[in-house]
């Protein structure tokens, strides 16, 4: 047990000595979280900008205008013509037009079909995918309304039209994320890839920075010759830090971003402690393949968004090609964005969420064997 | 300029970042996305009504591309649990006497669960089971005007009178390759170039080859613009490897697009260049201007307004945006090569990314100025 604390004492000397370790480890990870997690304080877009060309001018019209413009998604720039709109869209002042024909009411009104031209610019997702639902939610609306007010006509009552205009009703209901916003999606799996991250890129320096001062024997030794207390002396301080930032991010951002916790927190500390113990064996094993630490930062600079994007976060995992989905279940990250996705934002809890637990086990033992061997080599080279 | 060229080609921290990394991970980015979009999408029905109807609708969103039935329920718990357990992302509820409401002309409802943690399939899936209650809902309409004696057109007008035609311009079926990885790419770039250029004037103190350096010149000015045209250089042959090799490889080329982006992305090169070699210029600690440079350069992709747009951040998080190069590249990217306008629509950016060119080279004259005066009057005494 004195070795395990000879190296934990001697790890934190490492650290509060070294700037460039105590600020990826200690100062990065609260400030990327506050940094990135601001940008979507406001979890979705809104008033996102249409231009409209009514040709119409009618009462009609009008009221369409209107409907579209008291969503809380669309902003409309009235514009006089298609090629003014389509100006619009180039310059990037707004996201698409939307071109309402001469004859509109005429044609409602004489009971023919009325038509109705929406151009969306997709080059960016999130704006056009939003505009093109609520458009489409605004017009099957009105679409609705002539045809009660048709049916009213024909003499029925309130209730018989209401029937008659809408007889099979959708009832949407998009469980935990009920806005259906990209901050309430993206947020929580955010945080943890900079958790991830920041620790990952710090431990893997701090092990690089070993081999580079030729320190690795020296640490041996001071083990008393046992490899997996090296390891558990150095994982120790790593463990305690990130475990308290997981609960900073869990108790501080997640109130201050407005993310609740569905799941219990008892499960929620158990799995980032597996989770953090997998990365801290990971960060260690790719640490020990360098042989400089600038060289291990410039590198590892780079693994941020690939680990991202094969979480299955984004992209659904079951989309994924089959190489991808091979490389990304050998990655911590994944099992644990399953589970901690499921506790934090559905209230699933660790029982619902075996597999993925056992997966992020083996893989943790797995690391583990890997790092004890390559170390025994490093120790026998050094 | 030469010299610089060997050294690129020989030291690591500048040919693995900037030769051997971006390679591996622009044809990665490329892989990720390789099936383009979300298919088949894991889904639950829970039929209550098993009429002819329910059984219907139920095949039709079978036969939707976003949509696969993997399990059927008997219960709203049934389906959080699955949901919980990461299996399905959505569930349709029939509820019983669905069909004979309808004939009976009472309203009936179709309920659609998706699970909002995950938001890229939960939105697929609404978009292929909504168009398919919202159409089955308008059949009974069209039916019952019809049974009414309506005549047809009258009915079909009556269903819908108003057609909404939409056209989507630049992704119409919203590719994630098309839209993704171009972005992915290009701030890989920027990243690439940035973290190599933050060592291109320290690295020669820390390797002590500053000597040999001002053995071929004493002025900064032209060591920082020799060193400058190596590196663009090698940004150059990126840009061969990204327009000729990348793209080409995932169907992403558009040769017409080709020379406004290129003139597009020399900006970038140079705006990055730039402020590498004023921060190289500025610090000697190599470890700390590494450190710097990926805190700049790691946020530019969500700050960009690529994937979550600017104008819904808060206004500090604008301004931060503002002063990454990269934020003002992809605006003029995307209408050069998304929407491949011509080049005169990305002045405006490209005069944002001068500015940082004109600020950042000057700086790191000056700086490197001062630095070598103190070199050669240490060596002097």
């Amino acid at each position: 047990m004195k070795e395990i604390f000879d190296i934990l004492k001697r790890e934190v000397r490492n650290i509060s000595k070294d700037s460039s370790l105590f600020l990826i480890l200690l100062i990065a990870p609260v400030l990327y979280a506050f940094m990135y997690g601001s940008i979507y304080l406001n979890k979705g877009e809104e008033k996102v900008k249409l231009a409209l060309i009514d040709e119409d001018g009618t009462a009609v019209s009008r009221l369409l205008t209107e409907q579209l413009n008291s969503t809380p998604m669309i902003e409309i720039i009235p514009s006089s013509d298609i090629s003014e709109a389509q100006e619009k869209m180039y310059q990037g002042e707004v996201e698409g037009y939307f071109y309402i024909q001469k004859d509109l009411e005429k044609y409602i009104l004489s009971q023919k079909q009325a038509n109705v031209n929406l151009v969306l610019n997709a080059s960016r997702f999130l704006p056009s995918s939003d505009l093109l639902s609520t458009v489409t939610k605004v017009c099957l609306t009105v679409g609705a309304g002539v045809r009660k007010t048709y049916f009213n006509r024909q003499g029925m009552n309130e209730d018989e039209s209401m029937k008659m205009t809408n007889p099979i009703n959708m009832d949407y209901r998009p469980l935990y994320n009920s806005s259906m916003t990209y901050g309430a999606f993206l947020l929580p799996g955010l945080l943890a890839i900079i958790l991830q991250q920041t620790l990952l890129i710090g431990v893997a320096a701090g092990f690089t920075s070993e081999r580079e001062e030729k320190k690795l024997r020296d640490l041996y030794e001071i083990s008393g010759c046992s490899i997996s207390k090296m390891i558990f002396g150095k994982e120790m301080l790593y463990f305690c830090v990130f475990m308290i930032f997981g609960v900073f991010f869990a108790v501080v951002n997640f109130s201050v971003f407005g993310v609740t916790i569905r799941g219990s927190f008892p499960d929620l500390t158990f799995i980032t402690a597996i989770f953090i113990a997998a990365v801290i064996i990971l960060g260690m094993l790719i640490g020990s393949f360098f042989k400089s630490k600038l060289f291990a930062f410039q590198v590892l600079v780079f693994s941020s968004y690939p680990i991202f994007l094969v979480t299955g976060y984004s992209m659904p995992y079951q989309s994924l090609p089959r190489g991808i989905q091979v490389f990304s279940d050998l990655l911590p990250t994944s099992p644990f964005l399953k589970v901690y996705i499921s506790i934090v934002q559905t209230g699933g809890t660790v029982l619902d969420n075996m597999g993925s637990v056992v997966h992020l086990l083996i893989l943790l033992i797995a690391l583990l064997l890997f790092l004890m061997l390559r170390i025994k080599y490093l120790v026998s080279k050094a | 300029m030469v010299r610089e060229w060997k050294r690129i080609f020989s030291i690591p921290n500048f040919y693995v970042v900037l030769l051997v990394i971006p390679p591996i991970i622009f044809l990665f980015y490329g892989f990720i996305y390789q099936k383009q979009f979300a298919r088949e999408l894991p889904m639950a029905v829970w039929d209550e009504d098993r009429s002819s109807v329910s059984r219907t609708l139920t095949d039709m969103m079978e036969q939707n591309e976003n949509i696969h039935f993997t399990n059927v329920v008997f219960s709203n718990a049934e389906i959080e649990k699955l949901m919980k357990e990461g299996k399905i992302f959505g569930a349709v509820h029939f509820l019983k006497n669905m069909e004979s409401d309808a004939k009976k002309n009472h309203q009936s409802n179709i309920t659609l669960y998706t699970n909002g943690a995950y938001l890229v399939p939960a939105k697929m899936i609404y978009k292929g089971a909504a168009e398919i209650i919202i159409k089955a809902g308008l059949a009974v309409v069209l039916q019952k005007a019809e049974k009414q004696g309506m005549p047809a057109d009258k009915a079909n007008t009556l269903v819908q009178p108003i057609k909404l035609n939409t056209t989507v311009l630049y992704n119409p079926e919203f590719n994630y390759q098309m839209y993704l990885t171009p972005g992915l790419v290009t701030v890989g770039l920027q990243m690439a170039l940035i973290v190599a250029s933050v060592l291109i004037l320290n690295l020669e103190f820390k390797k002590n080859t500053i000597g040999s350096l001002l053995r071929i010149s004493t002025s900064s000015s032209q060591i920082v613009i020799g060193k400058m045209l190596a590196h663009l250089c090698i940004a150059w042959l990126l840009f061969i490897m990204i327009s000729f090799v990348v793209f080409p490889v995932f169907d992403l080329g558009k040769p017409q697009t080709d020379f406004s982006f290129f003139v597009l992305y020399t900006l970038l090169a140079l705006a990055c260049i730039g402020i590498g070699m004023m921060l190289s210029a500025i610090s000697d600690n190599l470890l700390f201007v590494v450190d710097v440079a990926l805190f700049f350069t790691s946020p530019a992709f969500v700050f960009s307004g690529f994937t979550f747009p600017r104008w819904a951040m808060p206004w500090y998080d604008q301004v931060y945006a503002d002063i990454m190069p990269y934020t003002h590249f992809l605006d003029g990217f995307i209408k050069l090569y998304f929407m491949e306008l011509p080049i005169g629509y990305a002045f405006p950016e490209m005069i944002r990314l001068c500015v940082f060119i004109g600020i950042t080279f000057p700086v790191a004259v000056v700086v490197f100025q001062k630095k070598i005066n103190q070199y050669l009057k240490n060596i002097q005494h």
